[in-house]
């Protein structure tokens, strides 16, 4: 029961997942909406609180067990639950405040201060750091060894010159070369590649519906 | 060991710094660079541009903070060319972090009209000209829920107001009223937008991508899925260029801020320096091949 109860809700989903989208009856329909409108919201509610059960209980066993870099938890949870408080009731910005008071003369900590103040800079500076790994990758590793190397490092040349306004001015046929590079051989590359993904979601999906593929119920398939 | 094989097994750092300099510097001392509007982007513009005044242009913000200095100045540039038409304008996210961003680009650009503005027409008020409608999950719920009624979807908009009482929701009640949806984005959602809003209700897209994700959406272009598309930092100063001159039309006042096009002076020294890289590399790993053979 424990294995047939999730396998037998998976069949009956799945199977009227698809068949909703192609059955336009309005009883069919109406099961639909309630399905994506109600049934799957409480499964994203469910979701959510997982998620944040499952975070805290990681970080409170590292601390627990004083893992590598245990303080950092500390970081992780006192940012979730602060994060979460104010989001919650401290409002959005000065011109939106909430029930909670989010300011100290002209000091403020609304969601949308702590958002822009931590969380963009945070993230831009941990993205902005590929730039240095890919220079210091495409010298390193981008050799022309043989012809399909070869042929890669054209095409990124022209690319990456294409990709900028001066590229036009110093050749002036490279950014068409670079958007016909982008609109024919490699679209055609990625016609063939989705095809071939497309036919696989749909393998995978049916295997998952028919119960042949049981990887998902934990424990190995 | 010889000058090209050190050349070869150089400090990473020295690229590091040669890379922050070819960065940094051109932002600091700017020099300008006119872009010149690819086909992807001109559609994108035209489209919205002679699109009927009772459409609604939609804006999905799926992207996040890392991607921001790509896909913000899209953003902006969408926000300004749609209010700047007088289309009613309606914001939700994808992705919950990308909340801040949207509110971040709506306070600006309405900002930016209200100041300028010297008639009721000429301003931008929230639920009236334009409404921002939040974030709700799964993305499944939105994107198909919104084919029947957005309200339903989104009950309360951003600020807790509810939907159903704004003046805008009266003619933006689904993707009827909706001329062009544009996902920015920094992942595949906009996939999504094709596979559920566009298959089901036939919803016509555009999208604004980063660049090095550009190639996987090209053959959704060549289909006509996506009437046009912005690419990188490159696609969005391409969009303020040919915003710009449409602004101008409105007053000298309307010169405003293009941070996509302030940045193409770094984006080019950075994408020259990579290139002198890969070809100083290749330059060592060749000549020492050389010597190394009898």
């Amino acid at each position: 029961m424990k294995r047939r109860l999730p396998l037998l809700i998976v069949l009956i989903t799945g199977v009227f997942g698809a068949v909703a989208f192609f059955v336009p009856h309005a009883a069919v329909r109406d099961v639909d909406v309630t399905m994506r409108n109600d049934v799957l919201r409480i499964i994203a509610a469910f979701g959510l609180i997982l998620g944040v059960g499952s975070i805290l209980r990681h970080h409170f066993t590292k601390i627990r067990r004083q893992a590598e870099h245990w303080q950092y938890s500390w970081v992780t949870i006192v940012m979730l639950f602060a994060s979460a408080i104010v989001g919650l009731f401290g409002g959005i910005d000065t011109r939106n405040p909430g029930i909670l008071p989010t300011r100290i003369g002209t000091f403020s900590f609304h969601i949308q201060t702590l958002y822009t103040s931590v969380m963009v800079p945070l993230a831009a500076t941990m993205f902005s750091m590929l730039a240095f790994y890919m220079a210091s990758a495409a010298y390193r590793a981008f050799r022309a060894r043989n012809l399909e190397a070869t042929l890669l490092l054209v095409a990124a040349f022209v690319l990456m010159l294409g990709a900028v306004p001066l590229g036009g001015l110093l050749i002036r046929p490279l950014p068409e070369f670079a958007e016909w590079i982008l609109t024919v051989p490699n679209t055609a590359a990625k016609r063939g590649i989705l095809f071939g993904v497309g036919l696989g979601t749909i393998a995978t999906s049916l295997k998952i519906i028919l119960g042949i593929e049981r990887g998902w119920l934990g424990g190995g398939g | 060991m010889g000058f090209w094989n050190r050349l070869q097994s150089i400090d990473r750092r020295w690229v590091y710094l040669v890379i922050w300099l070819v960065v940094a510097l051109p932002l600091i001392f700017p020099f300008r660079i006119r872009p010149v509007a690819s086909p992807p982007v001109e559609k994108l513009f035209n489209y919205i541009d002679t699109m009927p005044e009772d459409k609604a242009l939609v804006l999905s913000v799926d992207f996040t903070p890392d991607t921001q200095a790509e896909l913000f100045p899209m953003l902006i540039a969408l926000l300004r060319h749609g209010f700047a038409h007088g289309h009613r304008i309606g914001v939700l996210s994808m992705q919950v972090q990308g909340l801040g961003l949207a509110e971040e680009a709506l306070a600006q650009v309405a900002r930016e009209f209200n100041q300028r503005a010297r008639t009721r027409e000429d301003s931008v008020i929230v639920g009236e000209d334009y409404v921002f409608w939040g974030w709700t999950t799964p993305e499944v719920t939105v994107m198909l829920g919104m084919g029947e009624r957005i309200t339903n979807v989104f009950p309360v908009d951003y600020y807790g107001a509810k939907t159903q009482d704004l003046p805008l929701m009266k003619h933006l009640k689904n993707y009827d009223d909706v001329g062009l949806l544009v996902s920015i984005a920094g992942s595949s959602i906009p996939l999504s937008w094709i596979n559920y809003a566009q298959t089901q209700f036939g919803v016509r897209l555009g999208c604004g991508i980063t660049a090095v994700s550009a190639a996987d959406f090209y053959p959704y272009l060549n289909s006509g899925q996506f009437t046009g598309m912005l690419s990188g930092m490159k696609g969005a100063a391409e969009y303020e260029e040919l915003l710009d001159s449409r602004l101008r039309e409105r007053g000298p006042e309307w010169t405003l801020r293009r941070k996509g096009t302030e940045a193409m002076s770094s984006q080019t020294t950075a994408h020259l320096a990579i290139i002198a890289f890969i070809i100083l590399g290749n330059v060592a790993f060749f000549v020492s091949r050389a010597r190394r053979k009898p």
